[in-house]
């Protein structure tokens, strides 16, 4: 038999091939198995500087305590620009096919003028503790909320929230408690969050960079350094519009620091034939390609859902990534016009149907002061323009995903009004990890803003599944 | 084998047969005329008692009102500065917009720029329920035996009536400077609904056949029964419907752009072939010349430059809001559209090179029409008119043009069309010139040029028409 093969050799011979044989064999393993780890492509990393003029030699590293304050001076000043706003009347039965219905507009510039209350919308988002700090040469606004109470043996998860254009920071102030203290409302205290929501610089209370070239690749890797500088050697990740772009370069640069990345918005590029054919496909044999019928529901009539629903409403993405600047200049001039060209995402992105109604559906998911409050942060920080020049800074980097793809433990909260559906058969071809994938139940692009309940859920279901909770 | 081999004859005549009828049929169909379009643009119901058709004197005006409320605006403006050696890259340069800002508080006049537009005679009259203007302006002058040429001509955006100031003395009295005074015009400039002293239309679906067929009830009601037309930007596609609707009217079209917005299987062919045999497609040097390479100017430039198409398309009162209620914004959006579609390379330089070709007053003075006016809304809902079917979609883009015609080809315009693609659409293709220079603004920046190419090519149909009578 094969077994006495063995003794047929001298025993001395048989140490002589089989243990440099074996050693040989082993080594190989040993070898393919460090390669293939190292295959894991990163995103370099880099360096920047986005100060104005010369890099400094040393870099101010404190971190230190903000507040946001305002002013009887900017009150008046937006109150005079509010009364003195010229509008052009819509067309008849136009309701927001056009954009923005200016009568609609007129009714929310009366609230602005007349009920809502700057002073205490500040005292609002101040309830959080801000701090700045100066990170590749620009101050690094973020806020910074921690778990009022830790139950003794408690893990509090360090997570970093990122927000999108038009939205803020602000966006997740209803999210927030859910997160740091779960069992004052309803859900379970075995997960517990310390977030931390910065401003992406361009935007709100953050310095805008003052050298062209800025993109997510560097918000990414600033937002590490903000980590790192808050003692912070593992956390988990969250983002939709740019901050799902962000978090995942974030996830793609230095894994070993991403404990998961949860996402609501994904970005794929259209590239490949074989996605056209499995569309094609998919209409008639949807489970032949991976679709469930949930994808079926959501994807078709493809054509209409996914070219001519992009088409209609990417005018502002195509002028932001050619023309920031001009389009940016008037809107920040005239408060009214940048409300009406903010809010109209808001009335569009969160359900799609919204264009037939007079007054854009806005106020069925959103209250008047939570919108203003976010208009307004645009308005006091002068920000549009550097916030839209983000679109010309990132139109060459679109196909990032596909190129390193995103290896950490990852979970995608799809929700049915986002601006695009990404069935799990085309996210996994670039998401390697993917532990969870939620059809949430409703919602569109700004989730944490307009169902925080629903998104904590699926944020918590997929910590505790990473954790092995 | 035999009854087969019959079969198979038959079936390959029938195709044949029927595909030259197929062809023959649409090219017949391409000979339509395109119909006229009525309609009401007025507010709420159309009244039952008829229309005011009389043709009221108008004049510009302004007021101190007006005036301080500019300069309210212009003070408490609010600008965000440029990335370091940005230019114009990112669109308007605010350093250079300040600039413009502080020549507009200080030293630009108004009162005086009215006056200077007042210098032509306004008018206004009611057509489908809403006021058109118009500037007419008659020769001072006539030689022996002539009679005025009527020339309706029609601007675009971010443009306006205004565009014309500078040729309009060149084709009504050309003798004086220094020109044949072989033809003479009298000229017609309309401002199309929705953009200066126009009224705007209040119902939906207010396209370039709709402002066509205004502009023919307009030139009908002035009692002109033939006309030459001539346009560049939008005005390319009004007067190019207006020959469509009245080619029996219209007896020359003259143009300064003309685009193709039919693309098929033969101009893809020809874009990639067309550099290396340039003559089975019919293209001329210079057609090369400007069109390659067609990466970068074909396609990347019109990428780069159509955004502000692309918003005005789909969301144009999202987008026209803020620019109706700052005017620094307003100066912003339509000077970058001065500056890049000059010429390209002007994006390089820190104030966009807007000074070289045009002055600030012209400038200004343009600016002012949209502003004083409120019609920003109304002007980039014309876009929307246009383009939400898609592009080339509509009837008229299928139908040919019978009518004489002559293309003034600018080499600055922000894309070229050859010649050979051009004579599909325009078969009756009396004169086509490389211009030497100039871009999209071609009777304001180059009037001489243009006026020149203009006079030619009538010259050209007049003597057509001559020998025809012969």
């Amino acid at each position: 038999t094969i077994l006495h093969l063995p003794r047929s050799f001298e025993f001395s011979q048989k140490k002589g091939i089989l243990v440099p044989a074996a050693a040989l064999g082993v080594g190989g393993m040993l070898v393919c198995w460090l390669m293939s780890r190292r295959k894991i492509k990163t995103l370099e990393m880099g360096d920047g500087w986005w100060g104005a003029g010369e890099k400094k030699l040393k870099e101010d590293e404190r971190i230190r305590p903000f507040r946001i304050e305002t002013s009887d001076k900017e009150i008046q000043d937006l109150h005079r620009r509010l009364d003195q706003a010229r509008y052009a009347p819509p067309l008849e039965g136009a309701a927001f096919h056009y954009g923005f219905n200016s009568d609609y507009l007129q009714k929310v510039v009366a609230y602005w003028r007349n009920q809502f209350d700057w002073r205490k919308q500040v005292e609002i988002l101040n309830k959080y503790p801000h701090f700045q700090t100066t990170i590749e040469g620009i101050d690094i606004h973020f806020i910074h909320v921690k778990p009022p109470h830790i139950p003794p043996g408690q893990t509090v998860y360090p997570l970093l929230m990122v927000h999108g254009w038009p939205g803020s920071f602000y966006e997740f102030y209803k999210i927030i408690p859910l997160l740091t203290e779960p069992a004052q409302h309803g859900l379970g205290e075995d997960v517990v969050f310390e977030v931390i929501c910065p401003s992406i610089p361009g935007y709100g209370f953050s310095e805008a960079p003052h050298q062209k070239g800025f993109d997510t690749i560097a918000a990414a890797r600033i937002f590490h350094k903000l980590m790192k500088r808050l003692g912070f050697k593992e956390y988990y990740l969250q983002g939709g519009d740019w901050g799902s772009q962000i978090t995942t370069n974030m996830a793609q640069m230095l894994p070993q620091s991403v404990k998961g990345l949860h996402l609501n918005v994904i970005f794929i590029t259209p590239r490949s034939l074989g996605r056209l054919l499995s569309v094609m496909i998919g209409a008639y044999v949807p489970w032949l390609v991976g679709f469930t019928r949930e994808d079926v529901r959501r994807m078709y009539p493809f054509v209409e859902k996914n070219f001519n629903f992009i088409l209609r409403e990417s005018g502002y993405f195509h002028i932001q990534a050619t023309k920031p600047d001009t389009a940016g200049c008037g809107l920040n001039d005239s408060p009214v016009g940048l409300a009406a060209y903010i809010l109209e995402k808001f009335s569009t992105w969160t359900n799609s149907s919204s264009v037939q109604k007079d007054d854009g559906g806005l106020e069925s998911k959103y209250s008047l002061d939570d919108l203003l409050t976010n208009v307004m942060i645009y308005w006091v920080t002068s920000s549009i323009v550097s916030s839209v020049r983000f679109y010309k800074e990132n139109f060459v980097h679109l196909n990032i995903l596909e190129r390193y793809g995103i290896h950490v433990p990852t979970a995608i909260a799809a929700f049915p009004e986002e601006v695009t559906h990404i069935p799990r058969t085309w996210a996994k071809e670039s998401i390697k990890n993917i532990v969870s994938y939620t059809y949430m139940p409703r919602g569109g692009h700004f989730a944490a803003f307009e169902e925080p309940r629903l998104l904590a859920q699926d944020i918590r279901q997929f910590v505790r599944k990473v954790e092995q909770l | 084998s035999y009854s087969a081999g019959i079969m198979l004859l038959d079936i390959l005549v029938t195709l044949i047969v029927g595909t030259v009828i197929y062809y023959y049929f649409l090219s017949r169909k391409k000979e339509e005329t395109l119909p006229f379009k009525e309609g009401w643009w007025g507010k709420g119901q159309k009244p039952d008692t008829e229309e005011d058709a009389t043709i009221r004197p108008f004049k510009v005006e302004t007021t101190e009102e007006e005036l301080s409320d500019l300069f309210r605006r212009l003070d408490q403006a609010r600008f965000t500065e440029p990335l370091e050696n940005s230019c114009f890259q990112y669109g308007i340069n605010s350093v250079y917009l300040r600039k413009v800002v502080s020549y507009w508080k200080n030293q630009f006049n108004w009162k005086k720029q009215v006056e200077v537009l007042n210098k032509y005679p306004h008018f206004k009259t009611k057509i489908q329920g809403i006021d058109i203007h118009f500037v007419h302006v008659k020769p001072p002058r006539l030689p022996e035996g002539q009679s005025a040429k009527p020339l309706l001509m029609v601007h675009g955006w971010p443009g306006s009536f205004f565009e014309f100031y500078k040729i309009i003395p060149l084709l009504t009295d050309p003798a004086s400077h220094g020109l044949s005074n072989e033809h003479v015009f009298e000229v017609i400039c309309p401002s199309i609904p929705g953009y200066g002293f126009s009224e705007a239309p209040h119902k939906k679906d207010f396209n370039s056949v709709s402002a066509a067929s205004v502009f023919y009830e307009l030139m009908l009601r002035l009692g002109f029964s033939e006309f030459y037309a001539q346009g560049g930007d939008w005005g390319w596609l009004i007067c190019t419907n207006l020959a469509q609707i009245a080619p029996n009217n219209m007896k020359g079209l003259h143009l300064n752009l003309a685009s193709v917005s039919r693309i098929g299987f033969s101009h893809v062919l020809s874009v990639l072939l067309g550099r290396y045999l340039p003559g089975l497609f019919g293209f001329q040097d210079e057609d090369v010349k400007r069109m390659y390479p067609f990466l970068e100017k074909g396609v990347y430039r019109i990428l780069r430059e159509s955004g502000y198409a692309h918003i005005q398309a789909t969301k144009p009162d999202t987008v026209g809001c803020g620019l109706n209620d700052s005017p620094v914004g307003l100066a912003g959006y339509i000077l970058e559209k001065f500056s890049t579609w000059t010429d390209p390379e002007f994006c390089n330089l820190e104030d966009g090179g807007l000074e070289k070709k045009f002055t600030l007053d012209d400038l200004l003075t343009n600016i002012m029409i949209y502003w004083v006016s409120g019609c920003i809304v109304s002007s980039v809902r014309f876009y929307k008119e246009n383009l939400q079917k898609g592009i080339g979609t509509q009837k008229h883009d299928k139908l040919t043009v019978q009518v004489p015609t002559g293309i003034a080809s600018f080499p600055n315009e922000i894309m070229h069309t050859p010649q050979a693609w051009a004579r599909k659409k325009f078969p009756n293709m009396v004169s086509f010139h490389y211009m030497p220079r100039g871009g999209h603004f071609a009777a304001l920046e180059e009037p001489e040029l243009l006026a020149e190419d203009i006079l030619q090519f009538v010259g050209k149909v007049e003597k057509q028409q001559l020998w025809k009578k012969k």
